[in-house]
C-alpha cells in the first residue's frame, strides 16, 4: 500500500517518519526547498519538491500507484484542492484532509471531502475529556447522527449498578458495546457485571437515548463532545 | 445584478470599478486590507474584508443573494474552493474563475468551471501579433477566442 503526504511540516514529517519505521511505501511532498532537504537528509525515501496542487508532482510523486493521499499543509484552501484533484483524476483514490481551522469542517464535507482531521478540534475534545464530571457522553455519531456511541458512568447511585447484563432492560433500539474497567476493556455478556466507576458504551439512536439518560439520570448532564453533524 | 468578486488584485479592482459604474451592485472580497483600500473614493460598491472562502466572509458579502461569483484572486486554491462553494452550497446562476496557471486549468475544466485565462489569451494574442507571424497563426488566434467564448 503506498501513501502520498502532502506537506512536510511537523505534522507531514512525523507522520512520513511513522509510516516510514512501520515499512510502508510512502512519499512526501513539500514546497519549500529548503524544508525538502532537511527531509531528504533524515530520511532515505522519497521527498519531491514541488507545489502538491500540481497534477505533474504528484506524479513525480507516484500518485499513479499510490492508495492514499494525505494533505497536511497549514493551508486548508491547498488541502481541499489536493483531494479534489486526486478524487477526480484517480476515482479509487482514498484521501485525508487536514483541517486547521475547524470551521472549515463543515464546507469540506459538503464538498465531498468527508474523511477530514482537525487537530484543533481533538485537541479541545481531549481536554473536555479531561475535566468531565458528567453523566454520559457522546463518543461518536454514524451515519449522520441516526447512530449514537455514548459512554454512561456508573456513579454510587445508579440503577445499573453490581447489575448483570442479563438482567438490563434495555429499550429495543440500544445494545451494550462494551464496558471500559480501570483501563481494560471487558466485552459484555449476559453474566458481566457491571459495577461502580464502570463505564458501559451504549449504541442506540438519539430518541432512545434521550429515554434512558433521563430514566437513569432524571435528565442528567450530557456532554456533546462531537459537534451534531447535520 | 449583484456580483460578488473575490480578490482585489489589479484585475478584482479594474473589474469591480467598472462592474459597478456600468450600474450593477458590487461586493468585493480581500483579506488585505490595503489592497481594499486602494479602491479609492469612486468606488460605489461594498467591500468585505476577510479569508475569501469563510462562510462567514462570504455571507457577510451577501453570497445568498448574487446572480453572479466572480473569482479572480491570484491563488488558483483561493478561485477553485470559493467556486465549488458558490456553485454546491449556495446554487449561484454564474460563476466564473481566473486560471492564474495555466496548468491548473484541468482541476477547473473537471470541476466544470467557467473559466477565463488571462495568460493564454495573452499568448495567442502576442503570437498573433509577433512581426512576421502568418495568416495561418491569426486563423489560430480566431479559432481559439471563438472556441473560448461559447465555452
Amino acid at each position: 500500500m503506498k501513501t502520498i503526504i502532502v506537506g512536510g511540516g511537523k505534522v507531514g514529517y512525523n507522520l512520513f517518519k511513522t509510516l516510514k519505521e512501520q515499512n510502508y511505501e510512502v512519499s512526501l511532498v513539500e514546497r519549500d526547498k529548503d524544508t525538502c532537504m532537511k527531509i531528504a537528509e533524515d530520511f532515505d525515501a522519497d521527498v519531491i519538491w514541488g507545489d502538491g496542487t500540481n497534477l505533474n508532482v504528484l506524479e513525480d510523486a507516484g500518485i499513479e500507484n499510490a492508495d492514499i493521499i494525505v494533505a497536511v499543509t497549514g493551508a486548508d484552501e491547498e488541502n481541499m484542492v489536493i483531494c479534489q484533484i486526486a478524487k477526480l483524476t484517480f476515482e479509487n483514490m482514498k484521501t485525508i484532509a487536514r483541517i486547521n481551522n475547524p470551521k472549515n469542517i463543515d464546507m469540506f464535507k459538503k464538498l465531498g471531502i468527508d474523511n477530514t482531521v482537525c487537530s484543533t478540534e481533538v485537541i479541545a475534545h481531549l481536554i473536555e475529556f479531561a475535566f468531565d464530571k458528567d453523566d454520559y457522553r457522546i463518543i461518536s455519531t454514524l451515519e449522520r447522527g441516526k447512530m449514537i456511541i455514548t459512554e454512561l458512568f456508573i456513579r454510587e447511585h445508579h440503577k445499573w449498578k453490581n447489575q448483570f447484563v442479563k438482567d438490563l432492560i434495555l429499550p429495543n433500539e440500544c445494545v451494550l458495546v462494551s464496558i471500559i474497567r480501570d483501563e481494560t476493556i471487558i466485552y459484555p455478556r449476559g453474566d458481566t457485571k457491571i459495577i461502580e466507576n464502570d463505564k458501559v458504551l451504549v449504541m442506540t439512536d438519539k430518541k432512545v437515548l434521550t429515554e434512558l439518560v433521563s430514566e437513569l439520570y432524571g435528565g442528567g448532564h450530557k456532554k456533546w463532545t462531537l459537534e451534531k453533524r447535520k | 445584478m449583484y456580483i460578488v468578486i473575490i480578490g482585489c488584485g489589479r484585475f478584482g479592482t479594474n473589474l469591480s470599478k467598472e462592474m459597478s459604474d456600468e450600474g450593477n451592485d458590487v461586493c468585493i472580497i480581500d483579506r488585505d486590507a490595503n489592497k481594499l483600500l486602494s479602491l479609492g473614493s469612486n468606488f460605489n460598491g461594498r467591500k468585505v474584508r476577510g479569508i475569501e472562502f469563510d462562510r462567514e466572509v462570504l455571507e457577510e458579502a451577501g453570497i445568498q443573494e448574487a446572480d453572479a461569483v466572480i473569482s479572480v484572486s491570484a491563488d488558483d486554491n483561493i478561485n477553485i474552493i470559493v467556486s465549488m462553494i458558490a456553485e454546491k452550497i449556495y446554487n449561484i446562476p454564474q460563476i466564473i474563475a481566473r486560471v492564474n496557471d495555466p496548468e491548473k486549468k484541468f482541476i477547473y475544466q473537471k470541476l466544470n468551471i467557467v473559466t477565463i485565462d488571462p495568460i493564454q489569451y495573452e499568448t495567442e494574442i502576442l503570437k498573433s501579433k509577433l512581426a512576421g507571424s502568418s495568416g495561418e497563426e491569426k486563423e489560430g488566434l480566431i479559432n481559439y477566442l471563438q472556441k473560448e467564448m461559447f465555452l
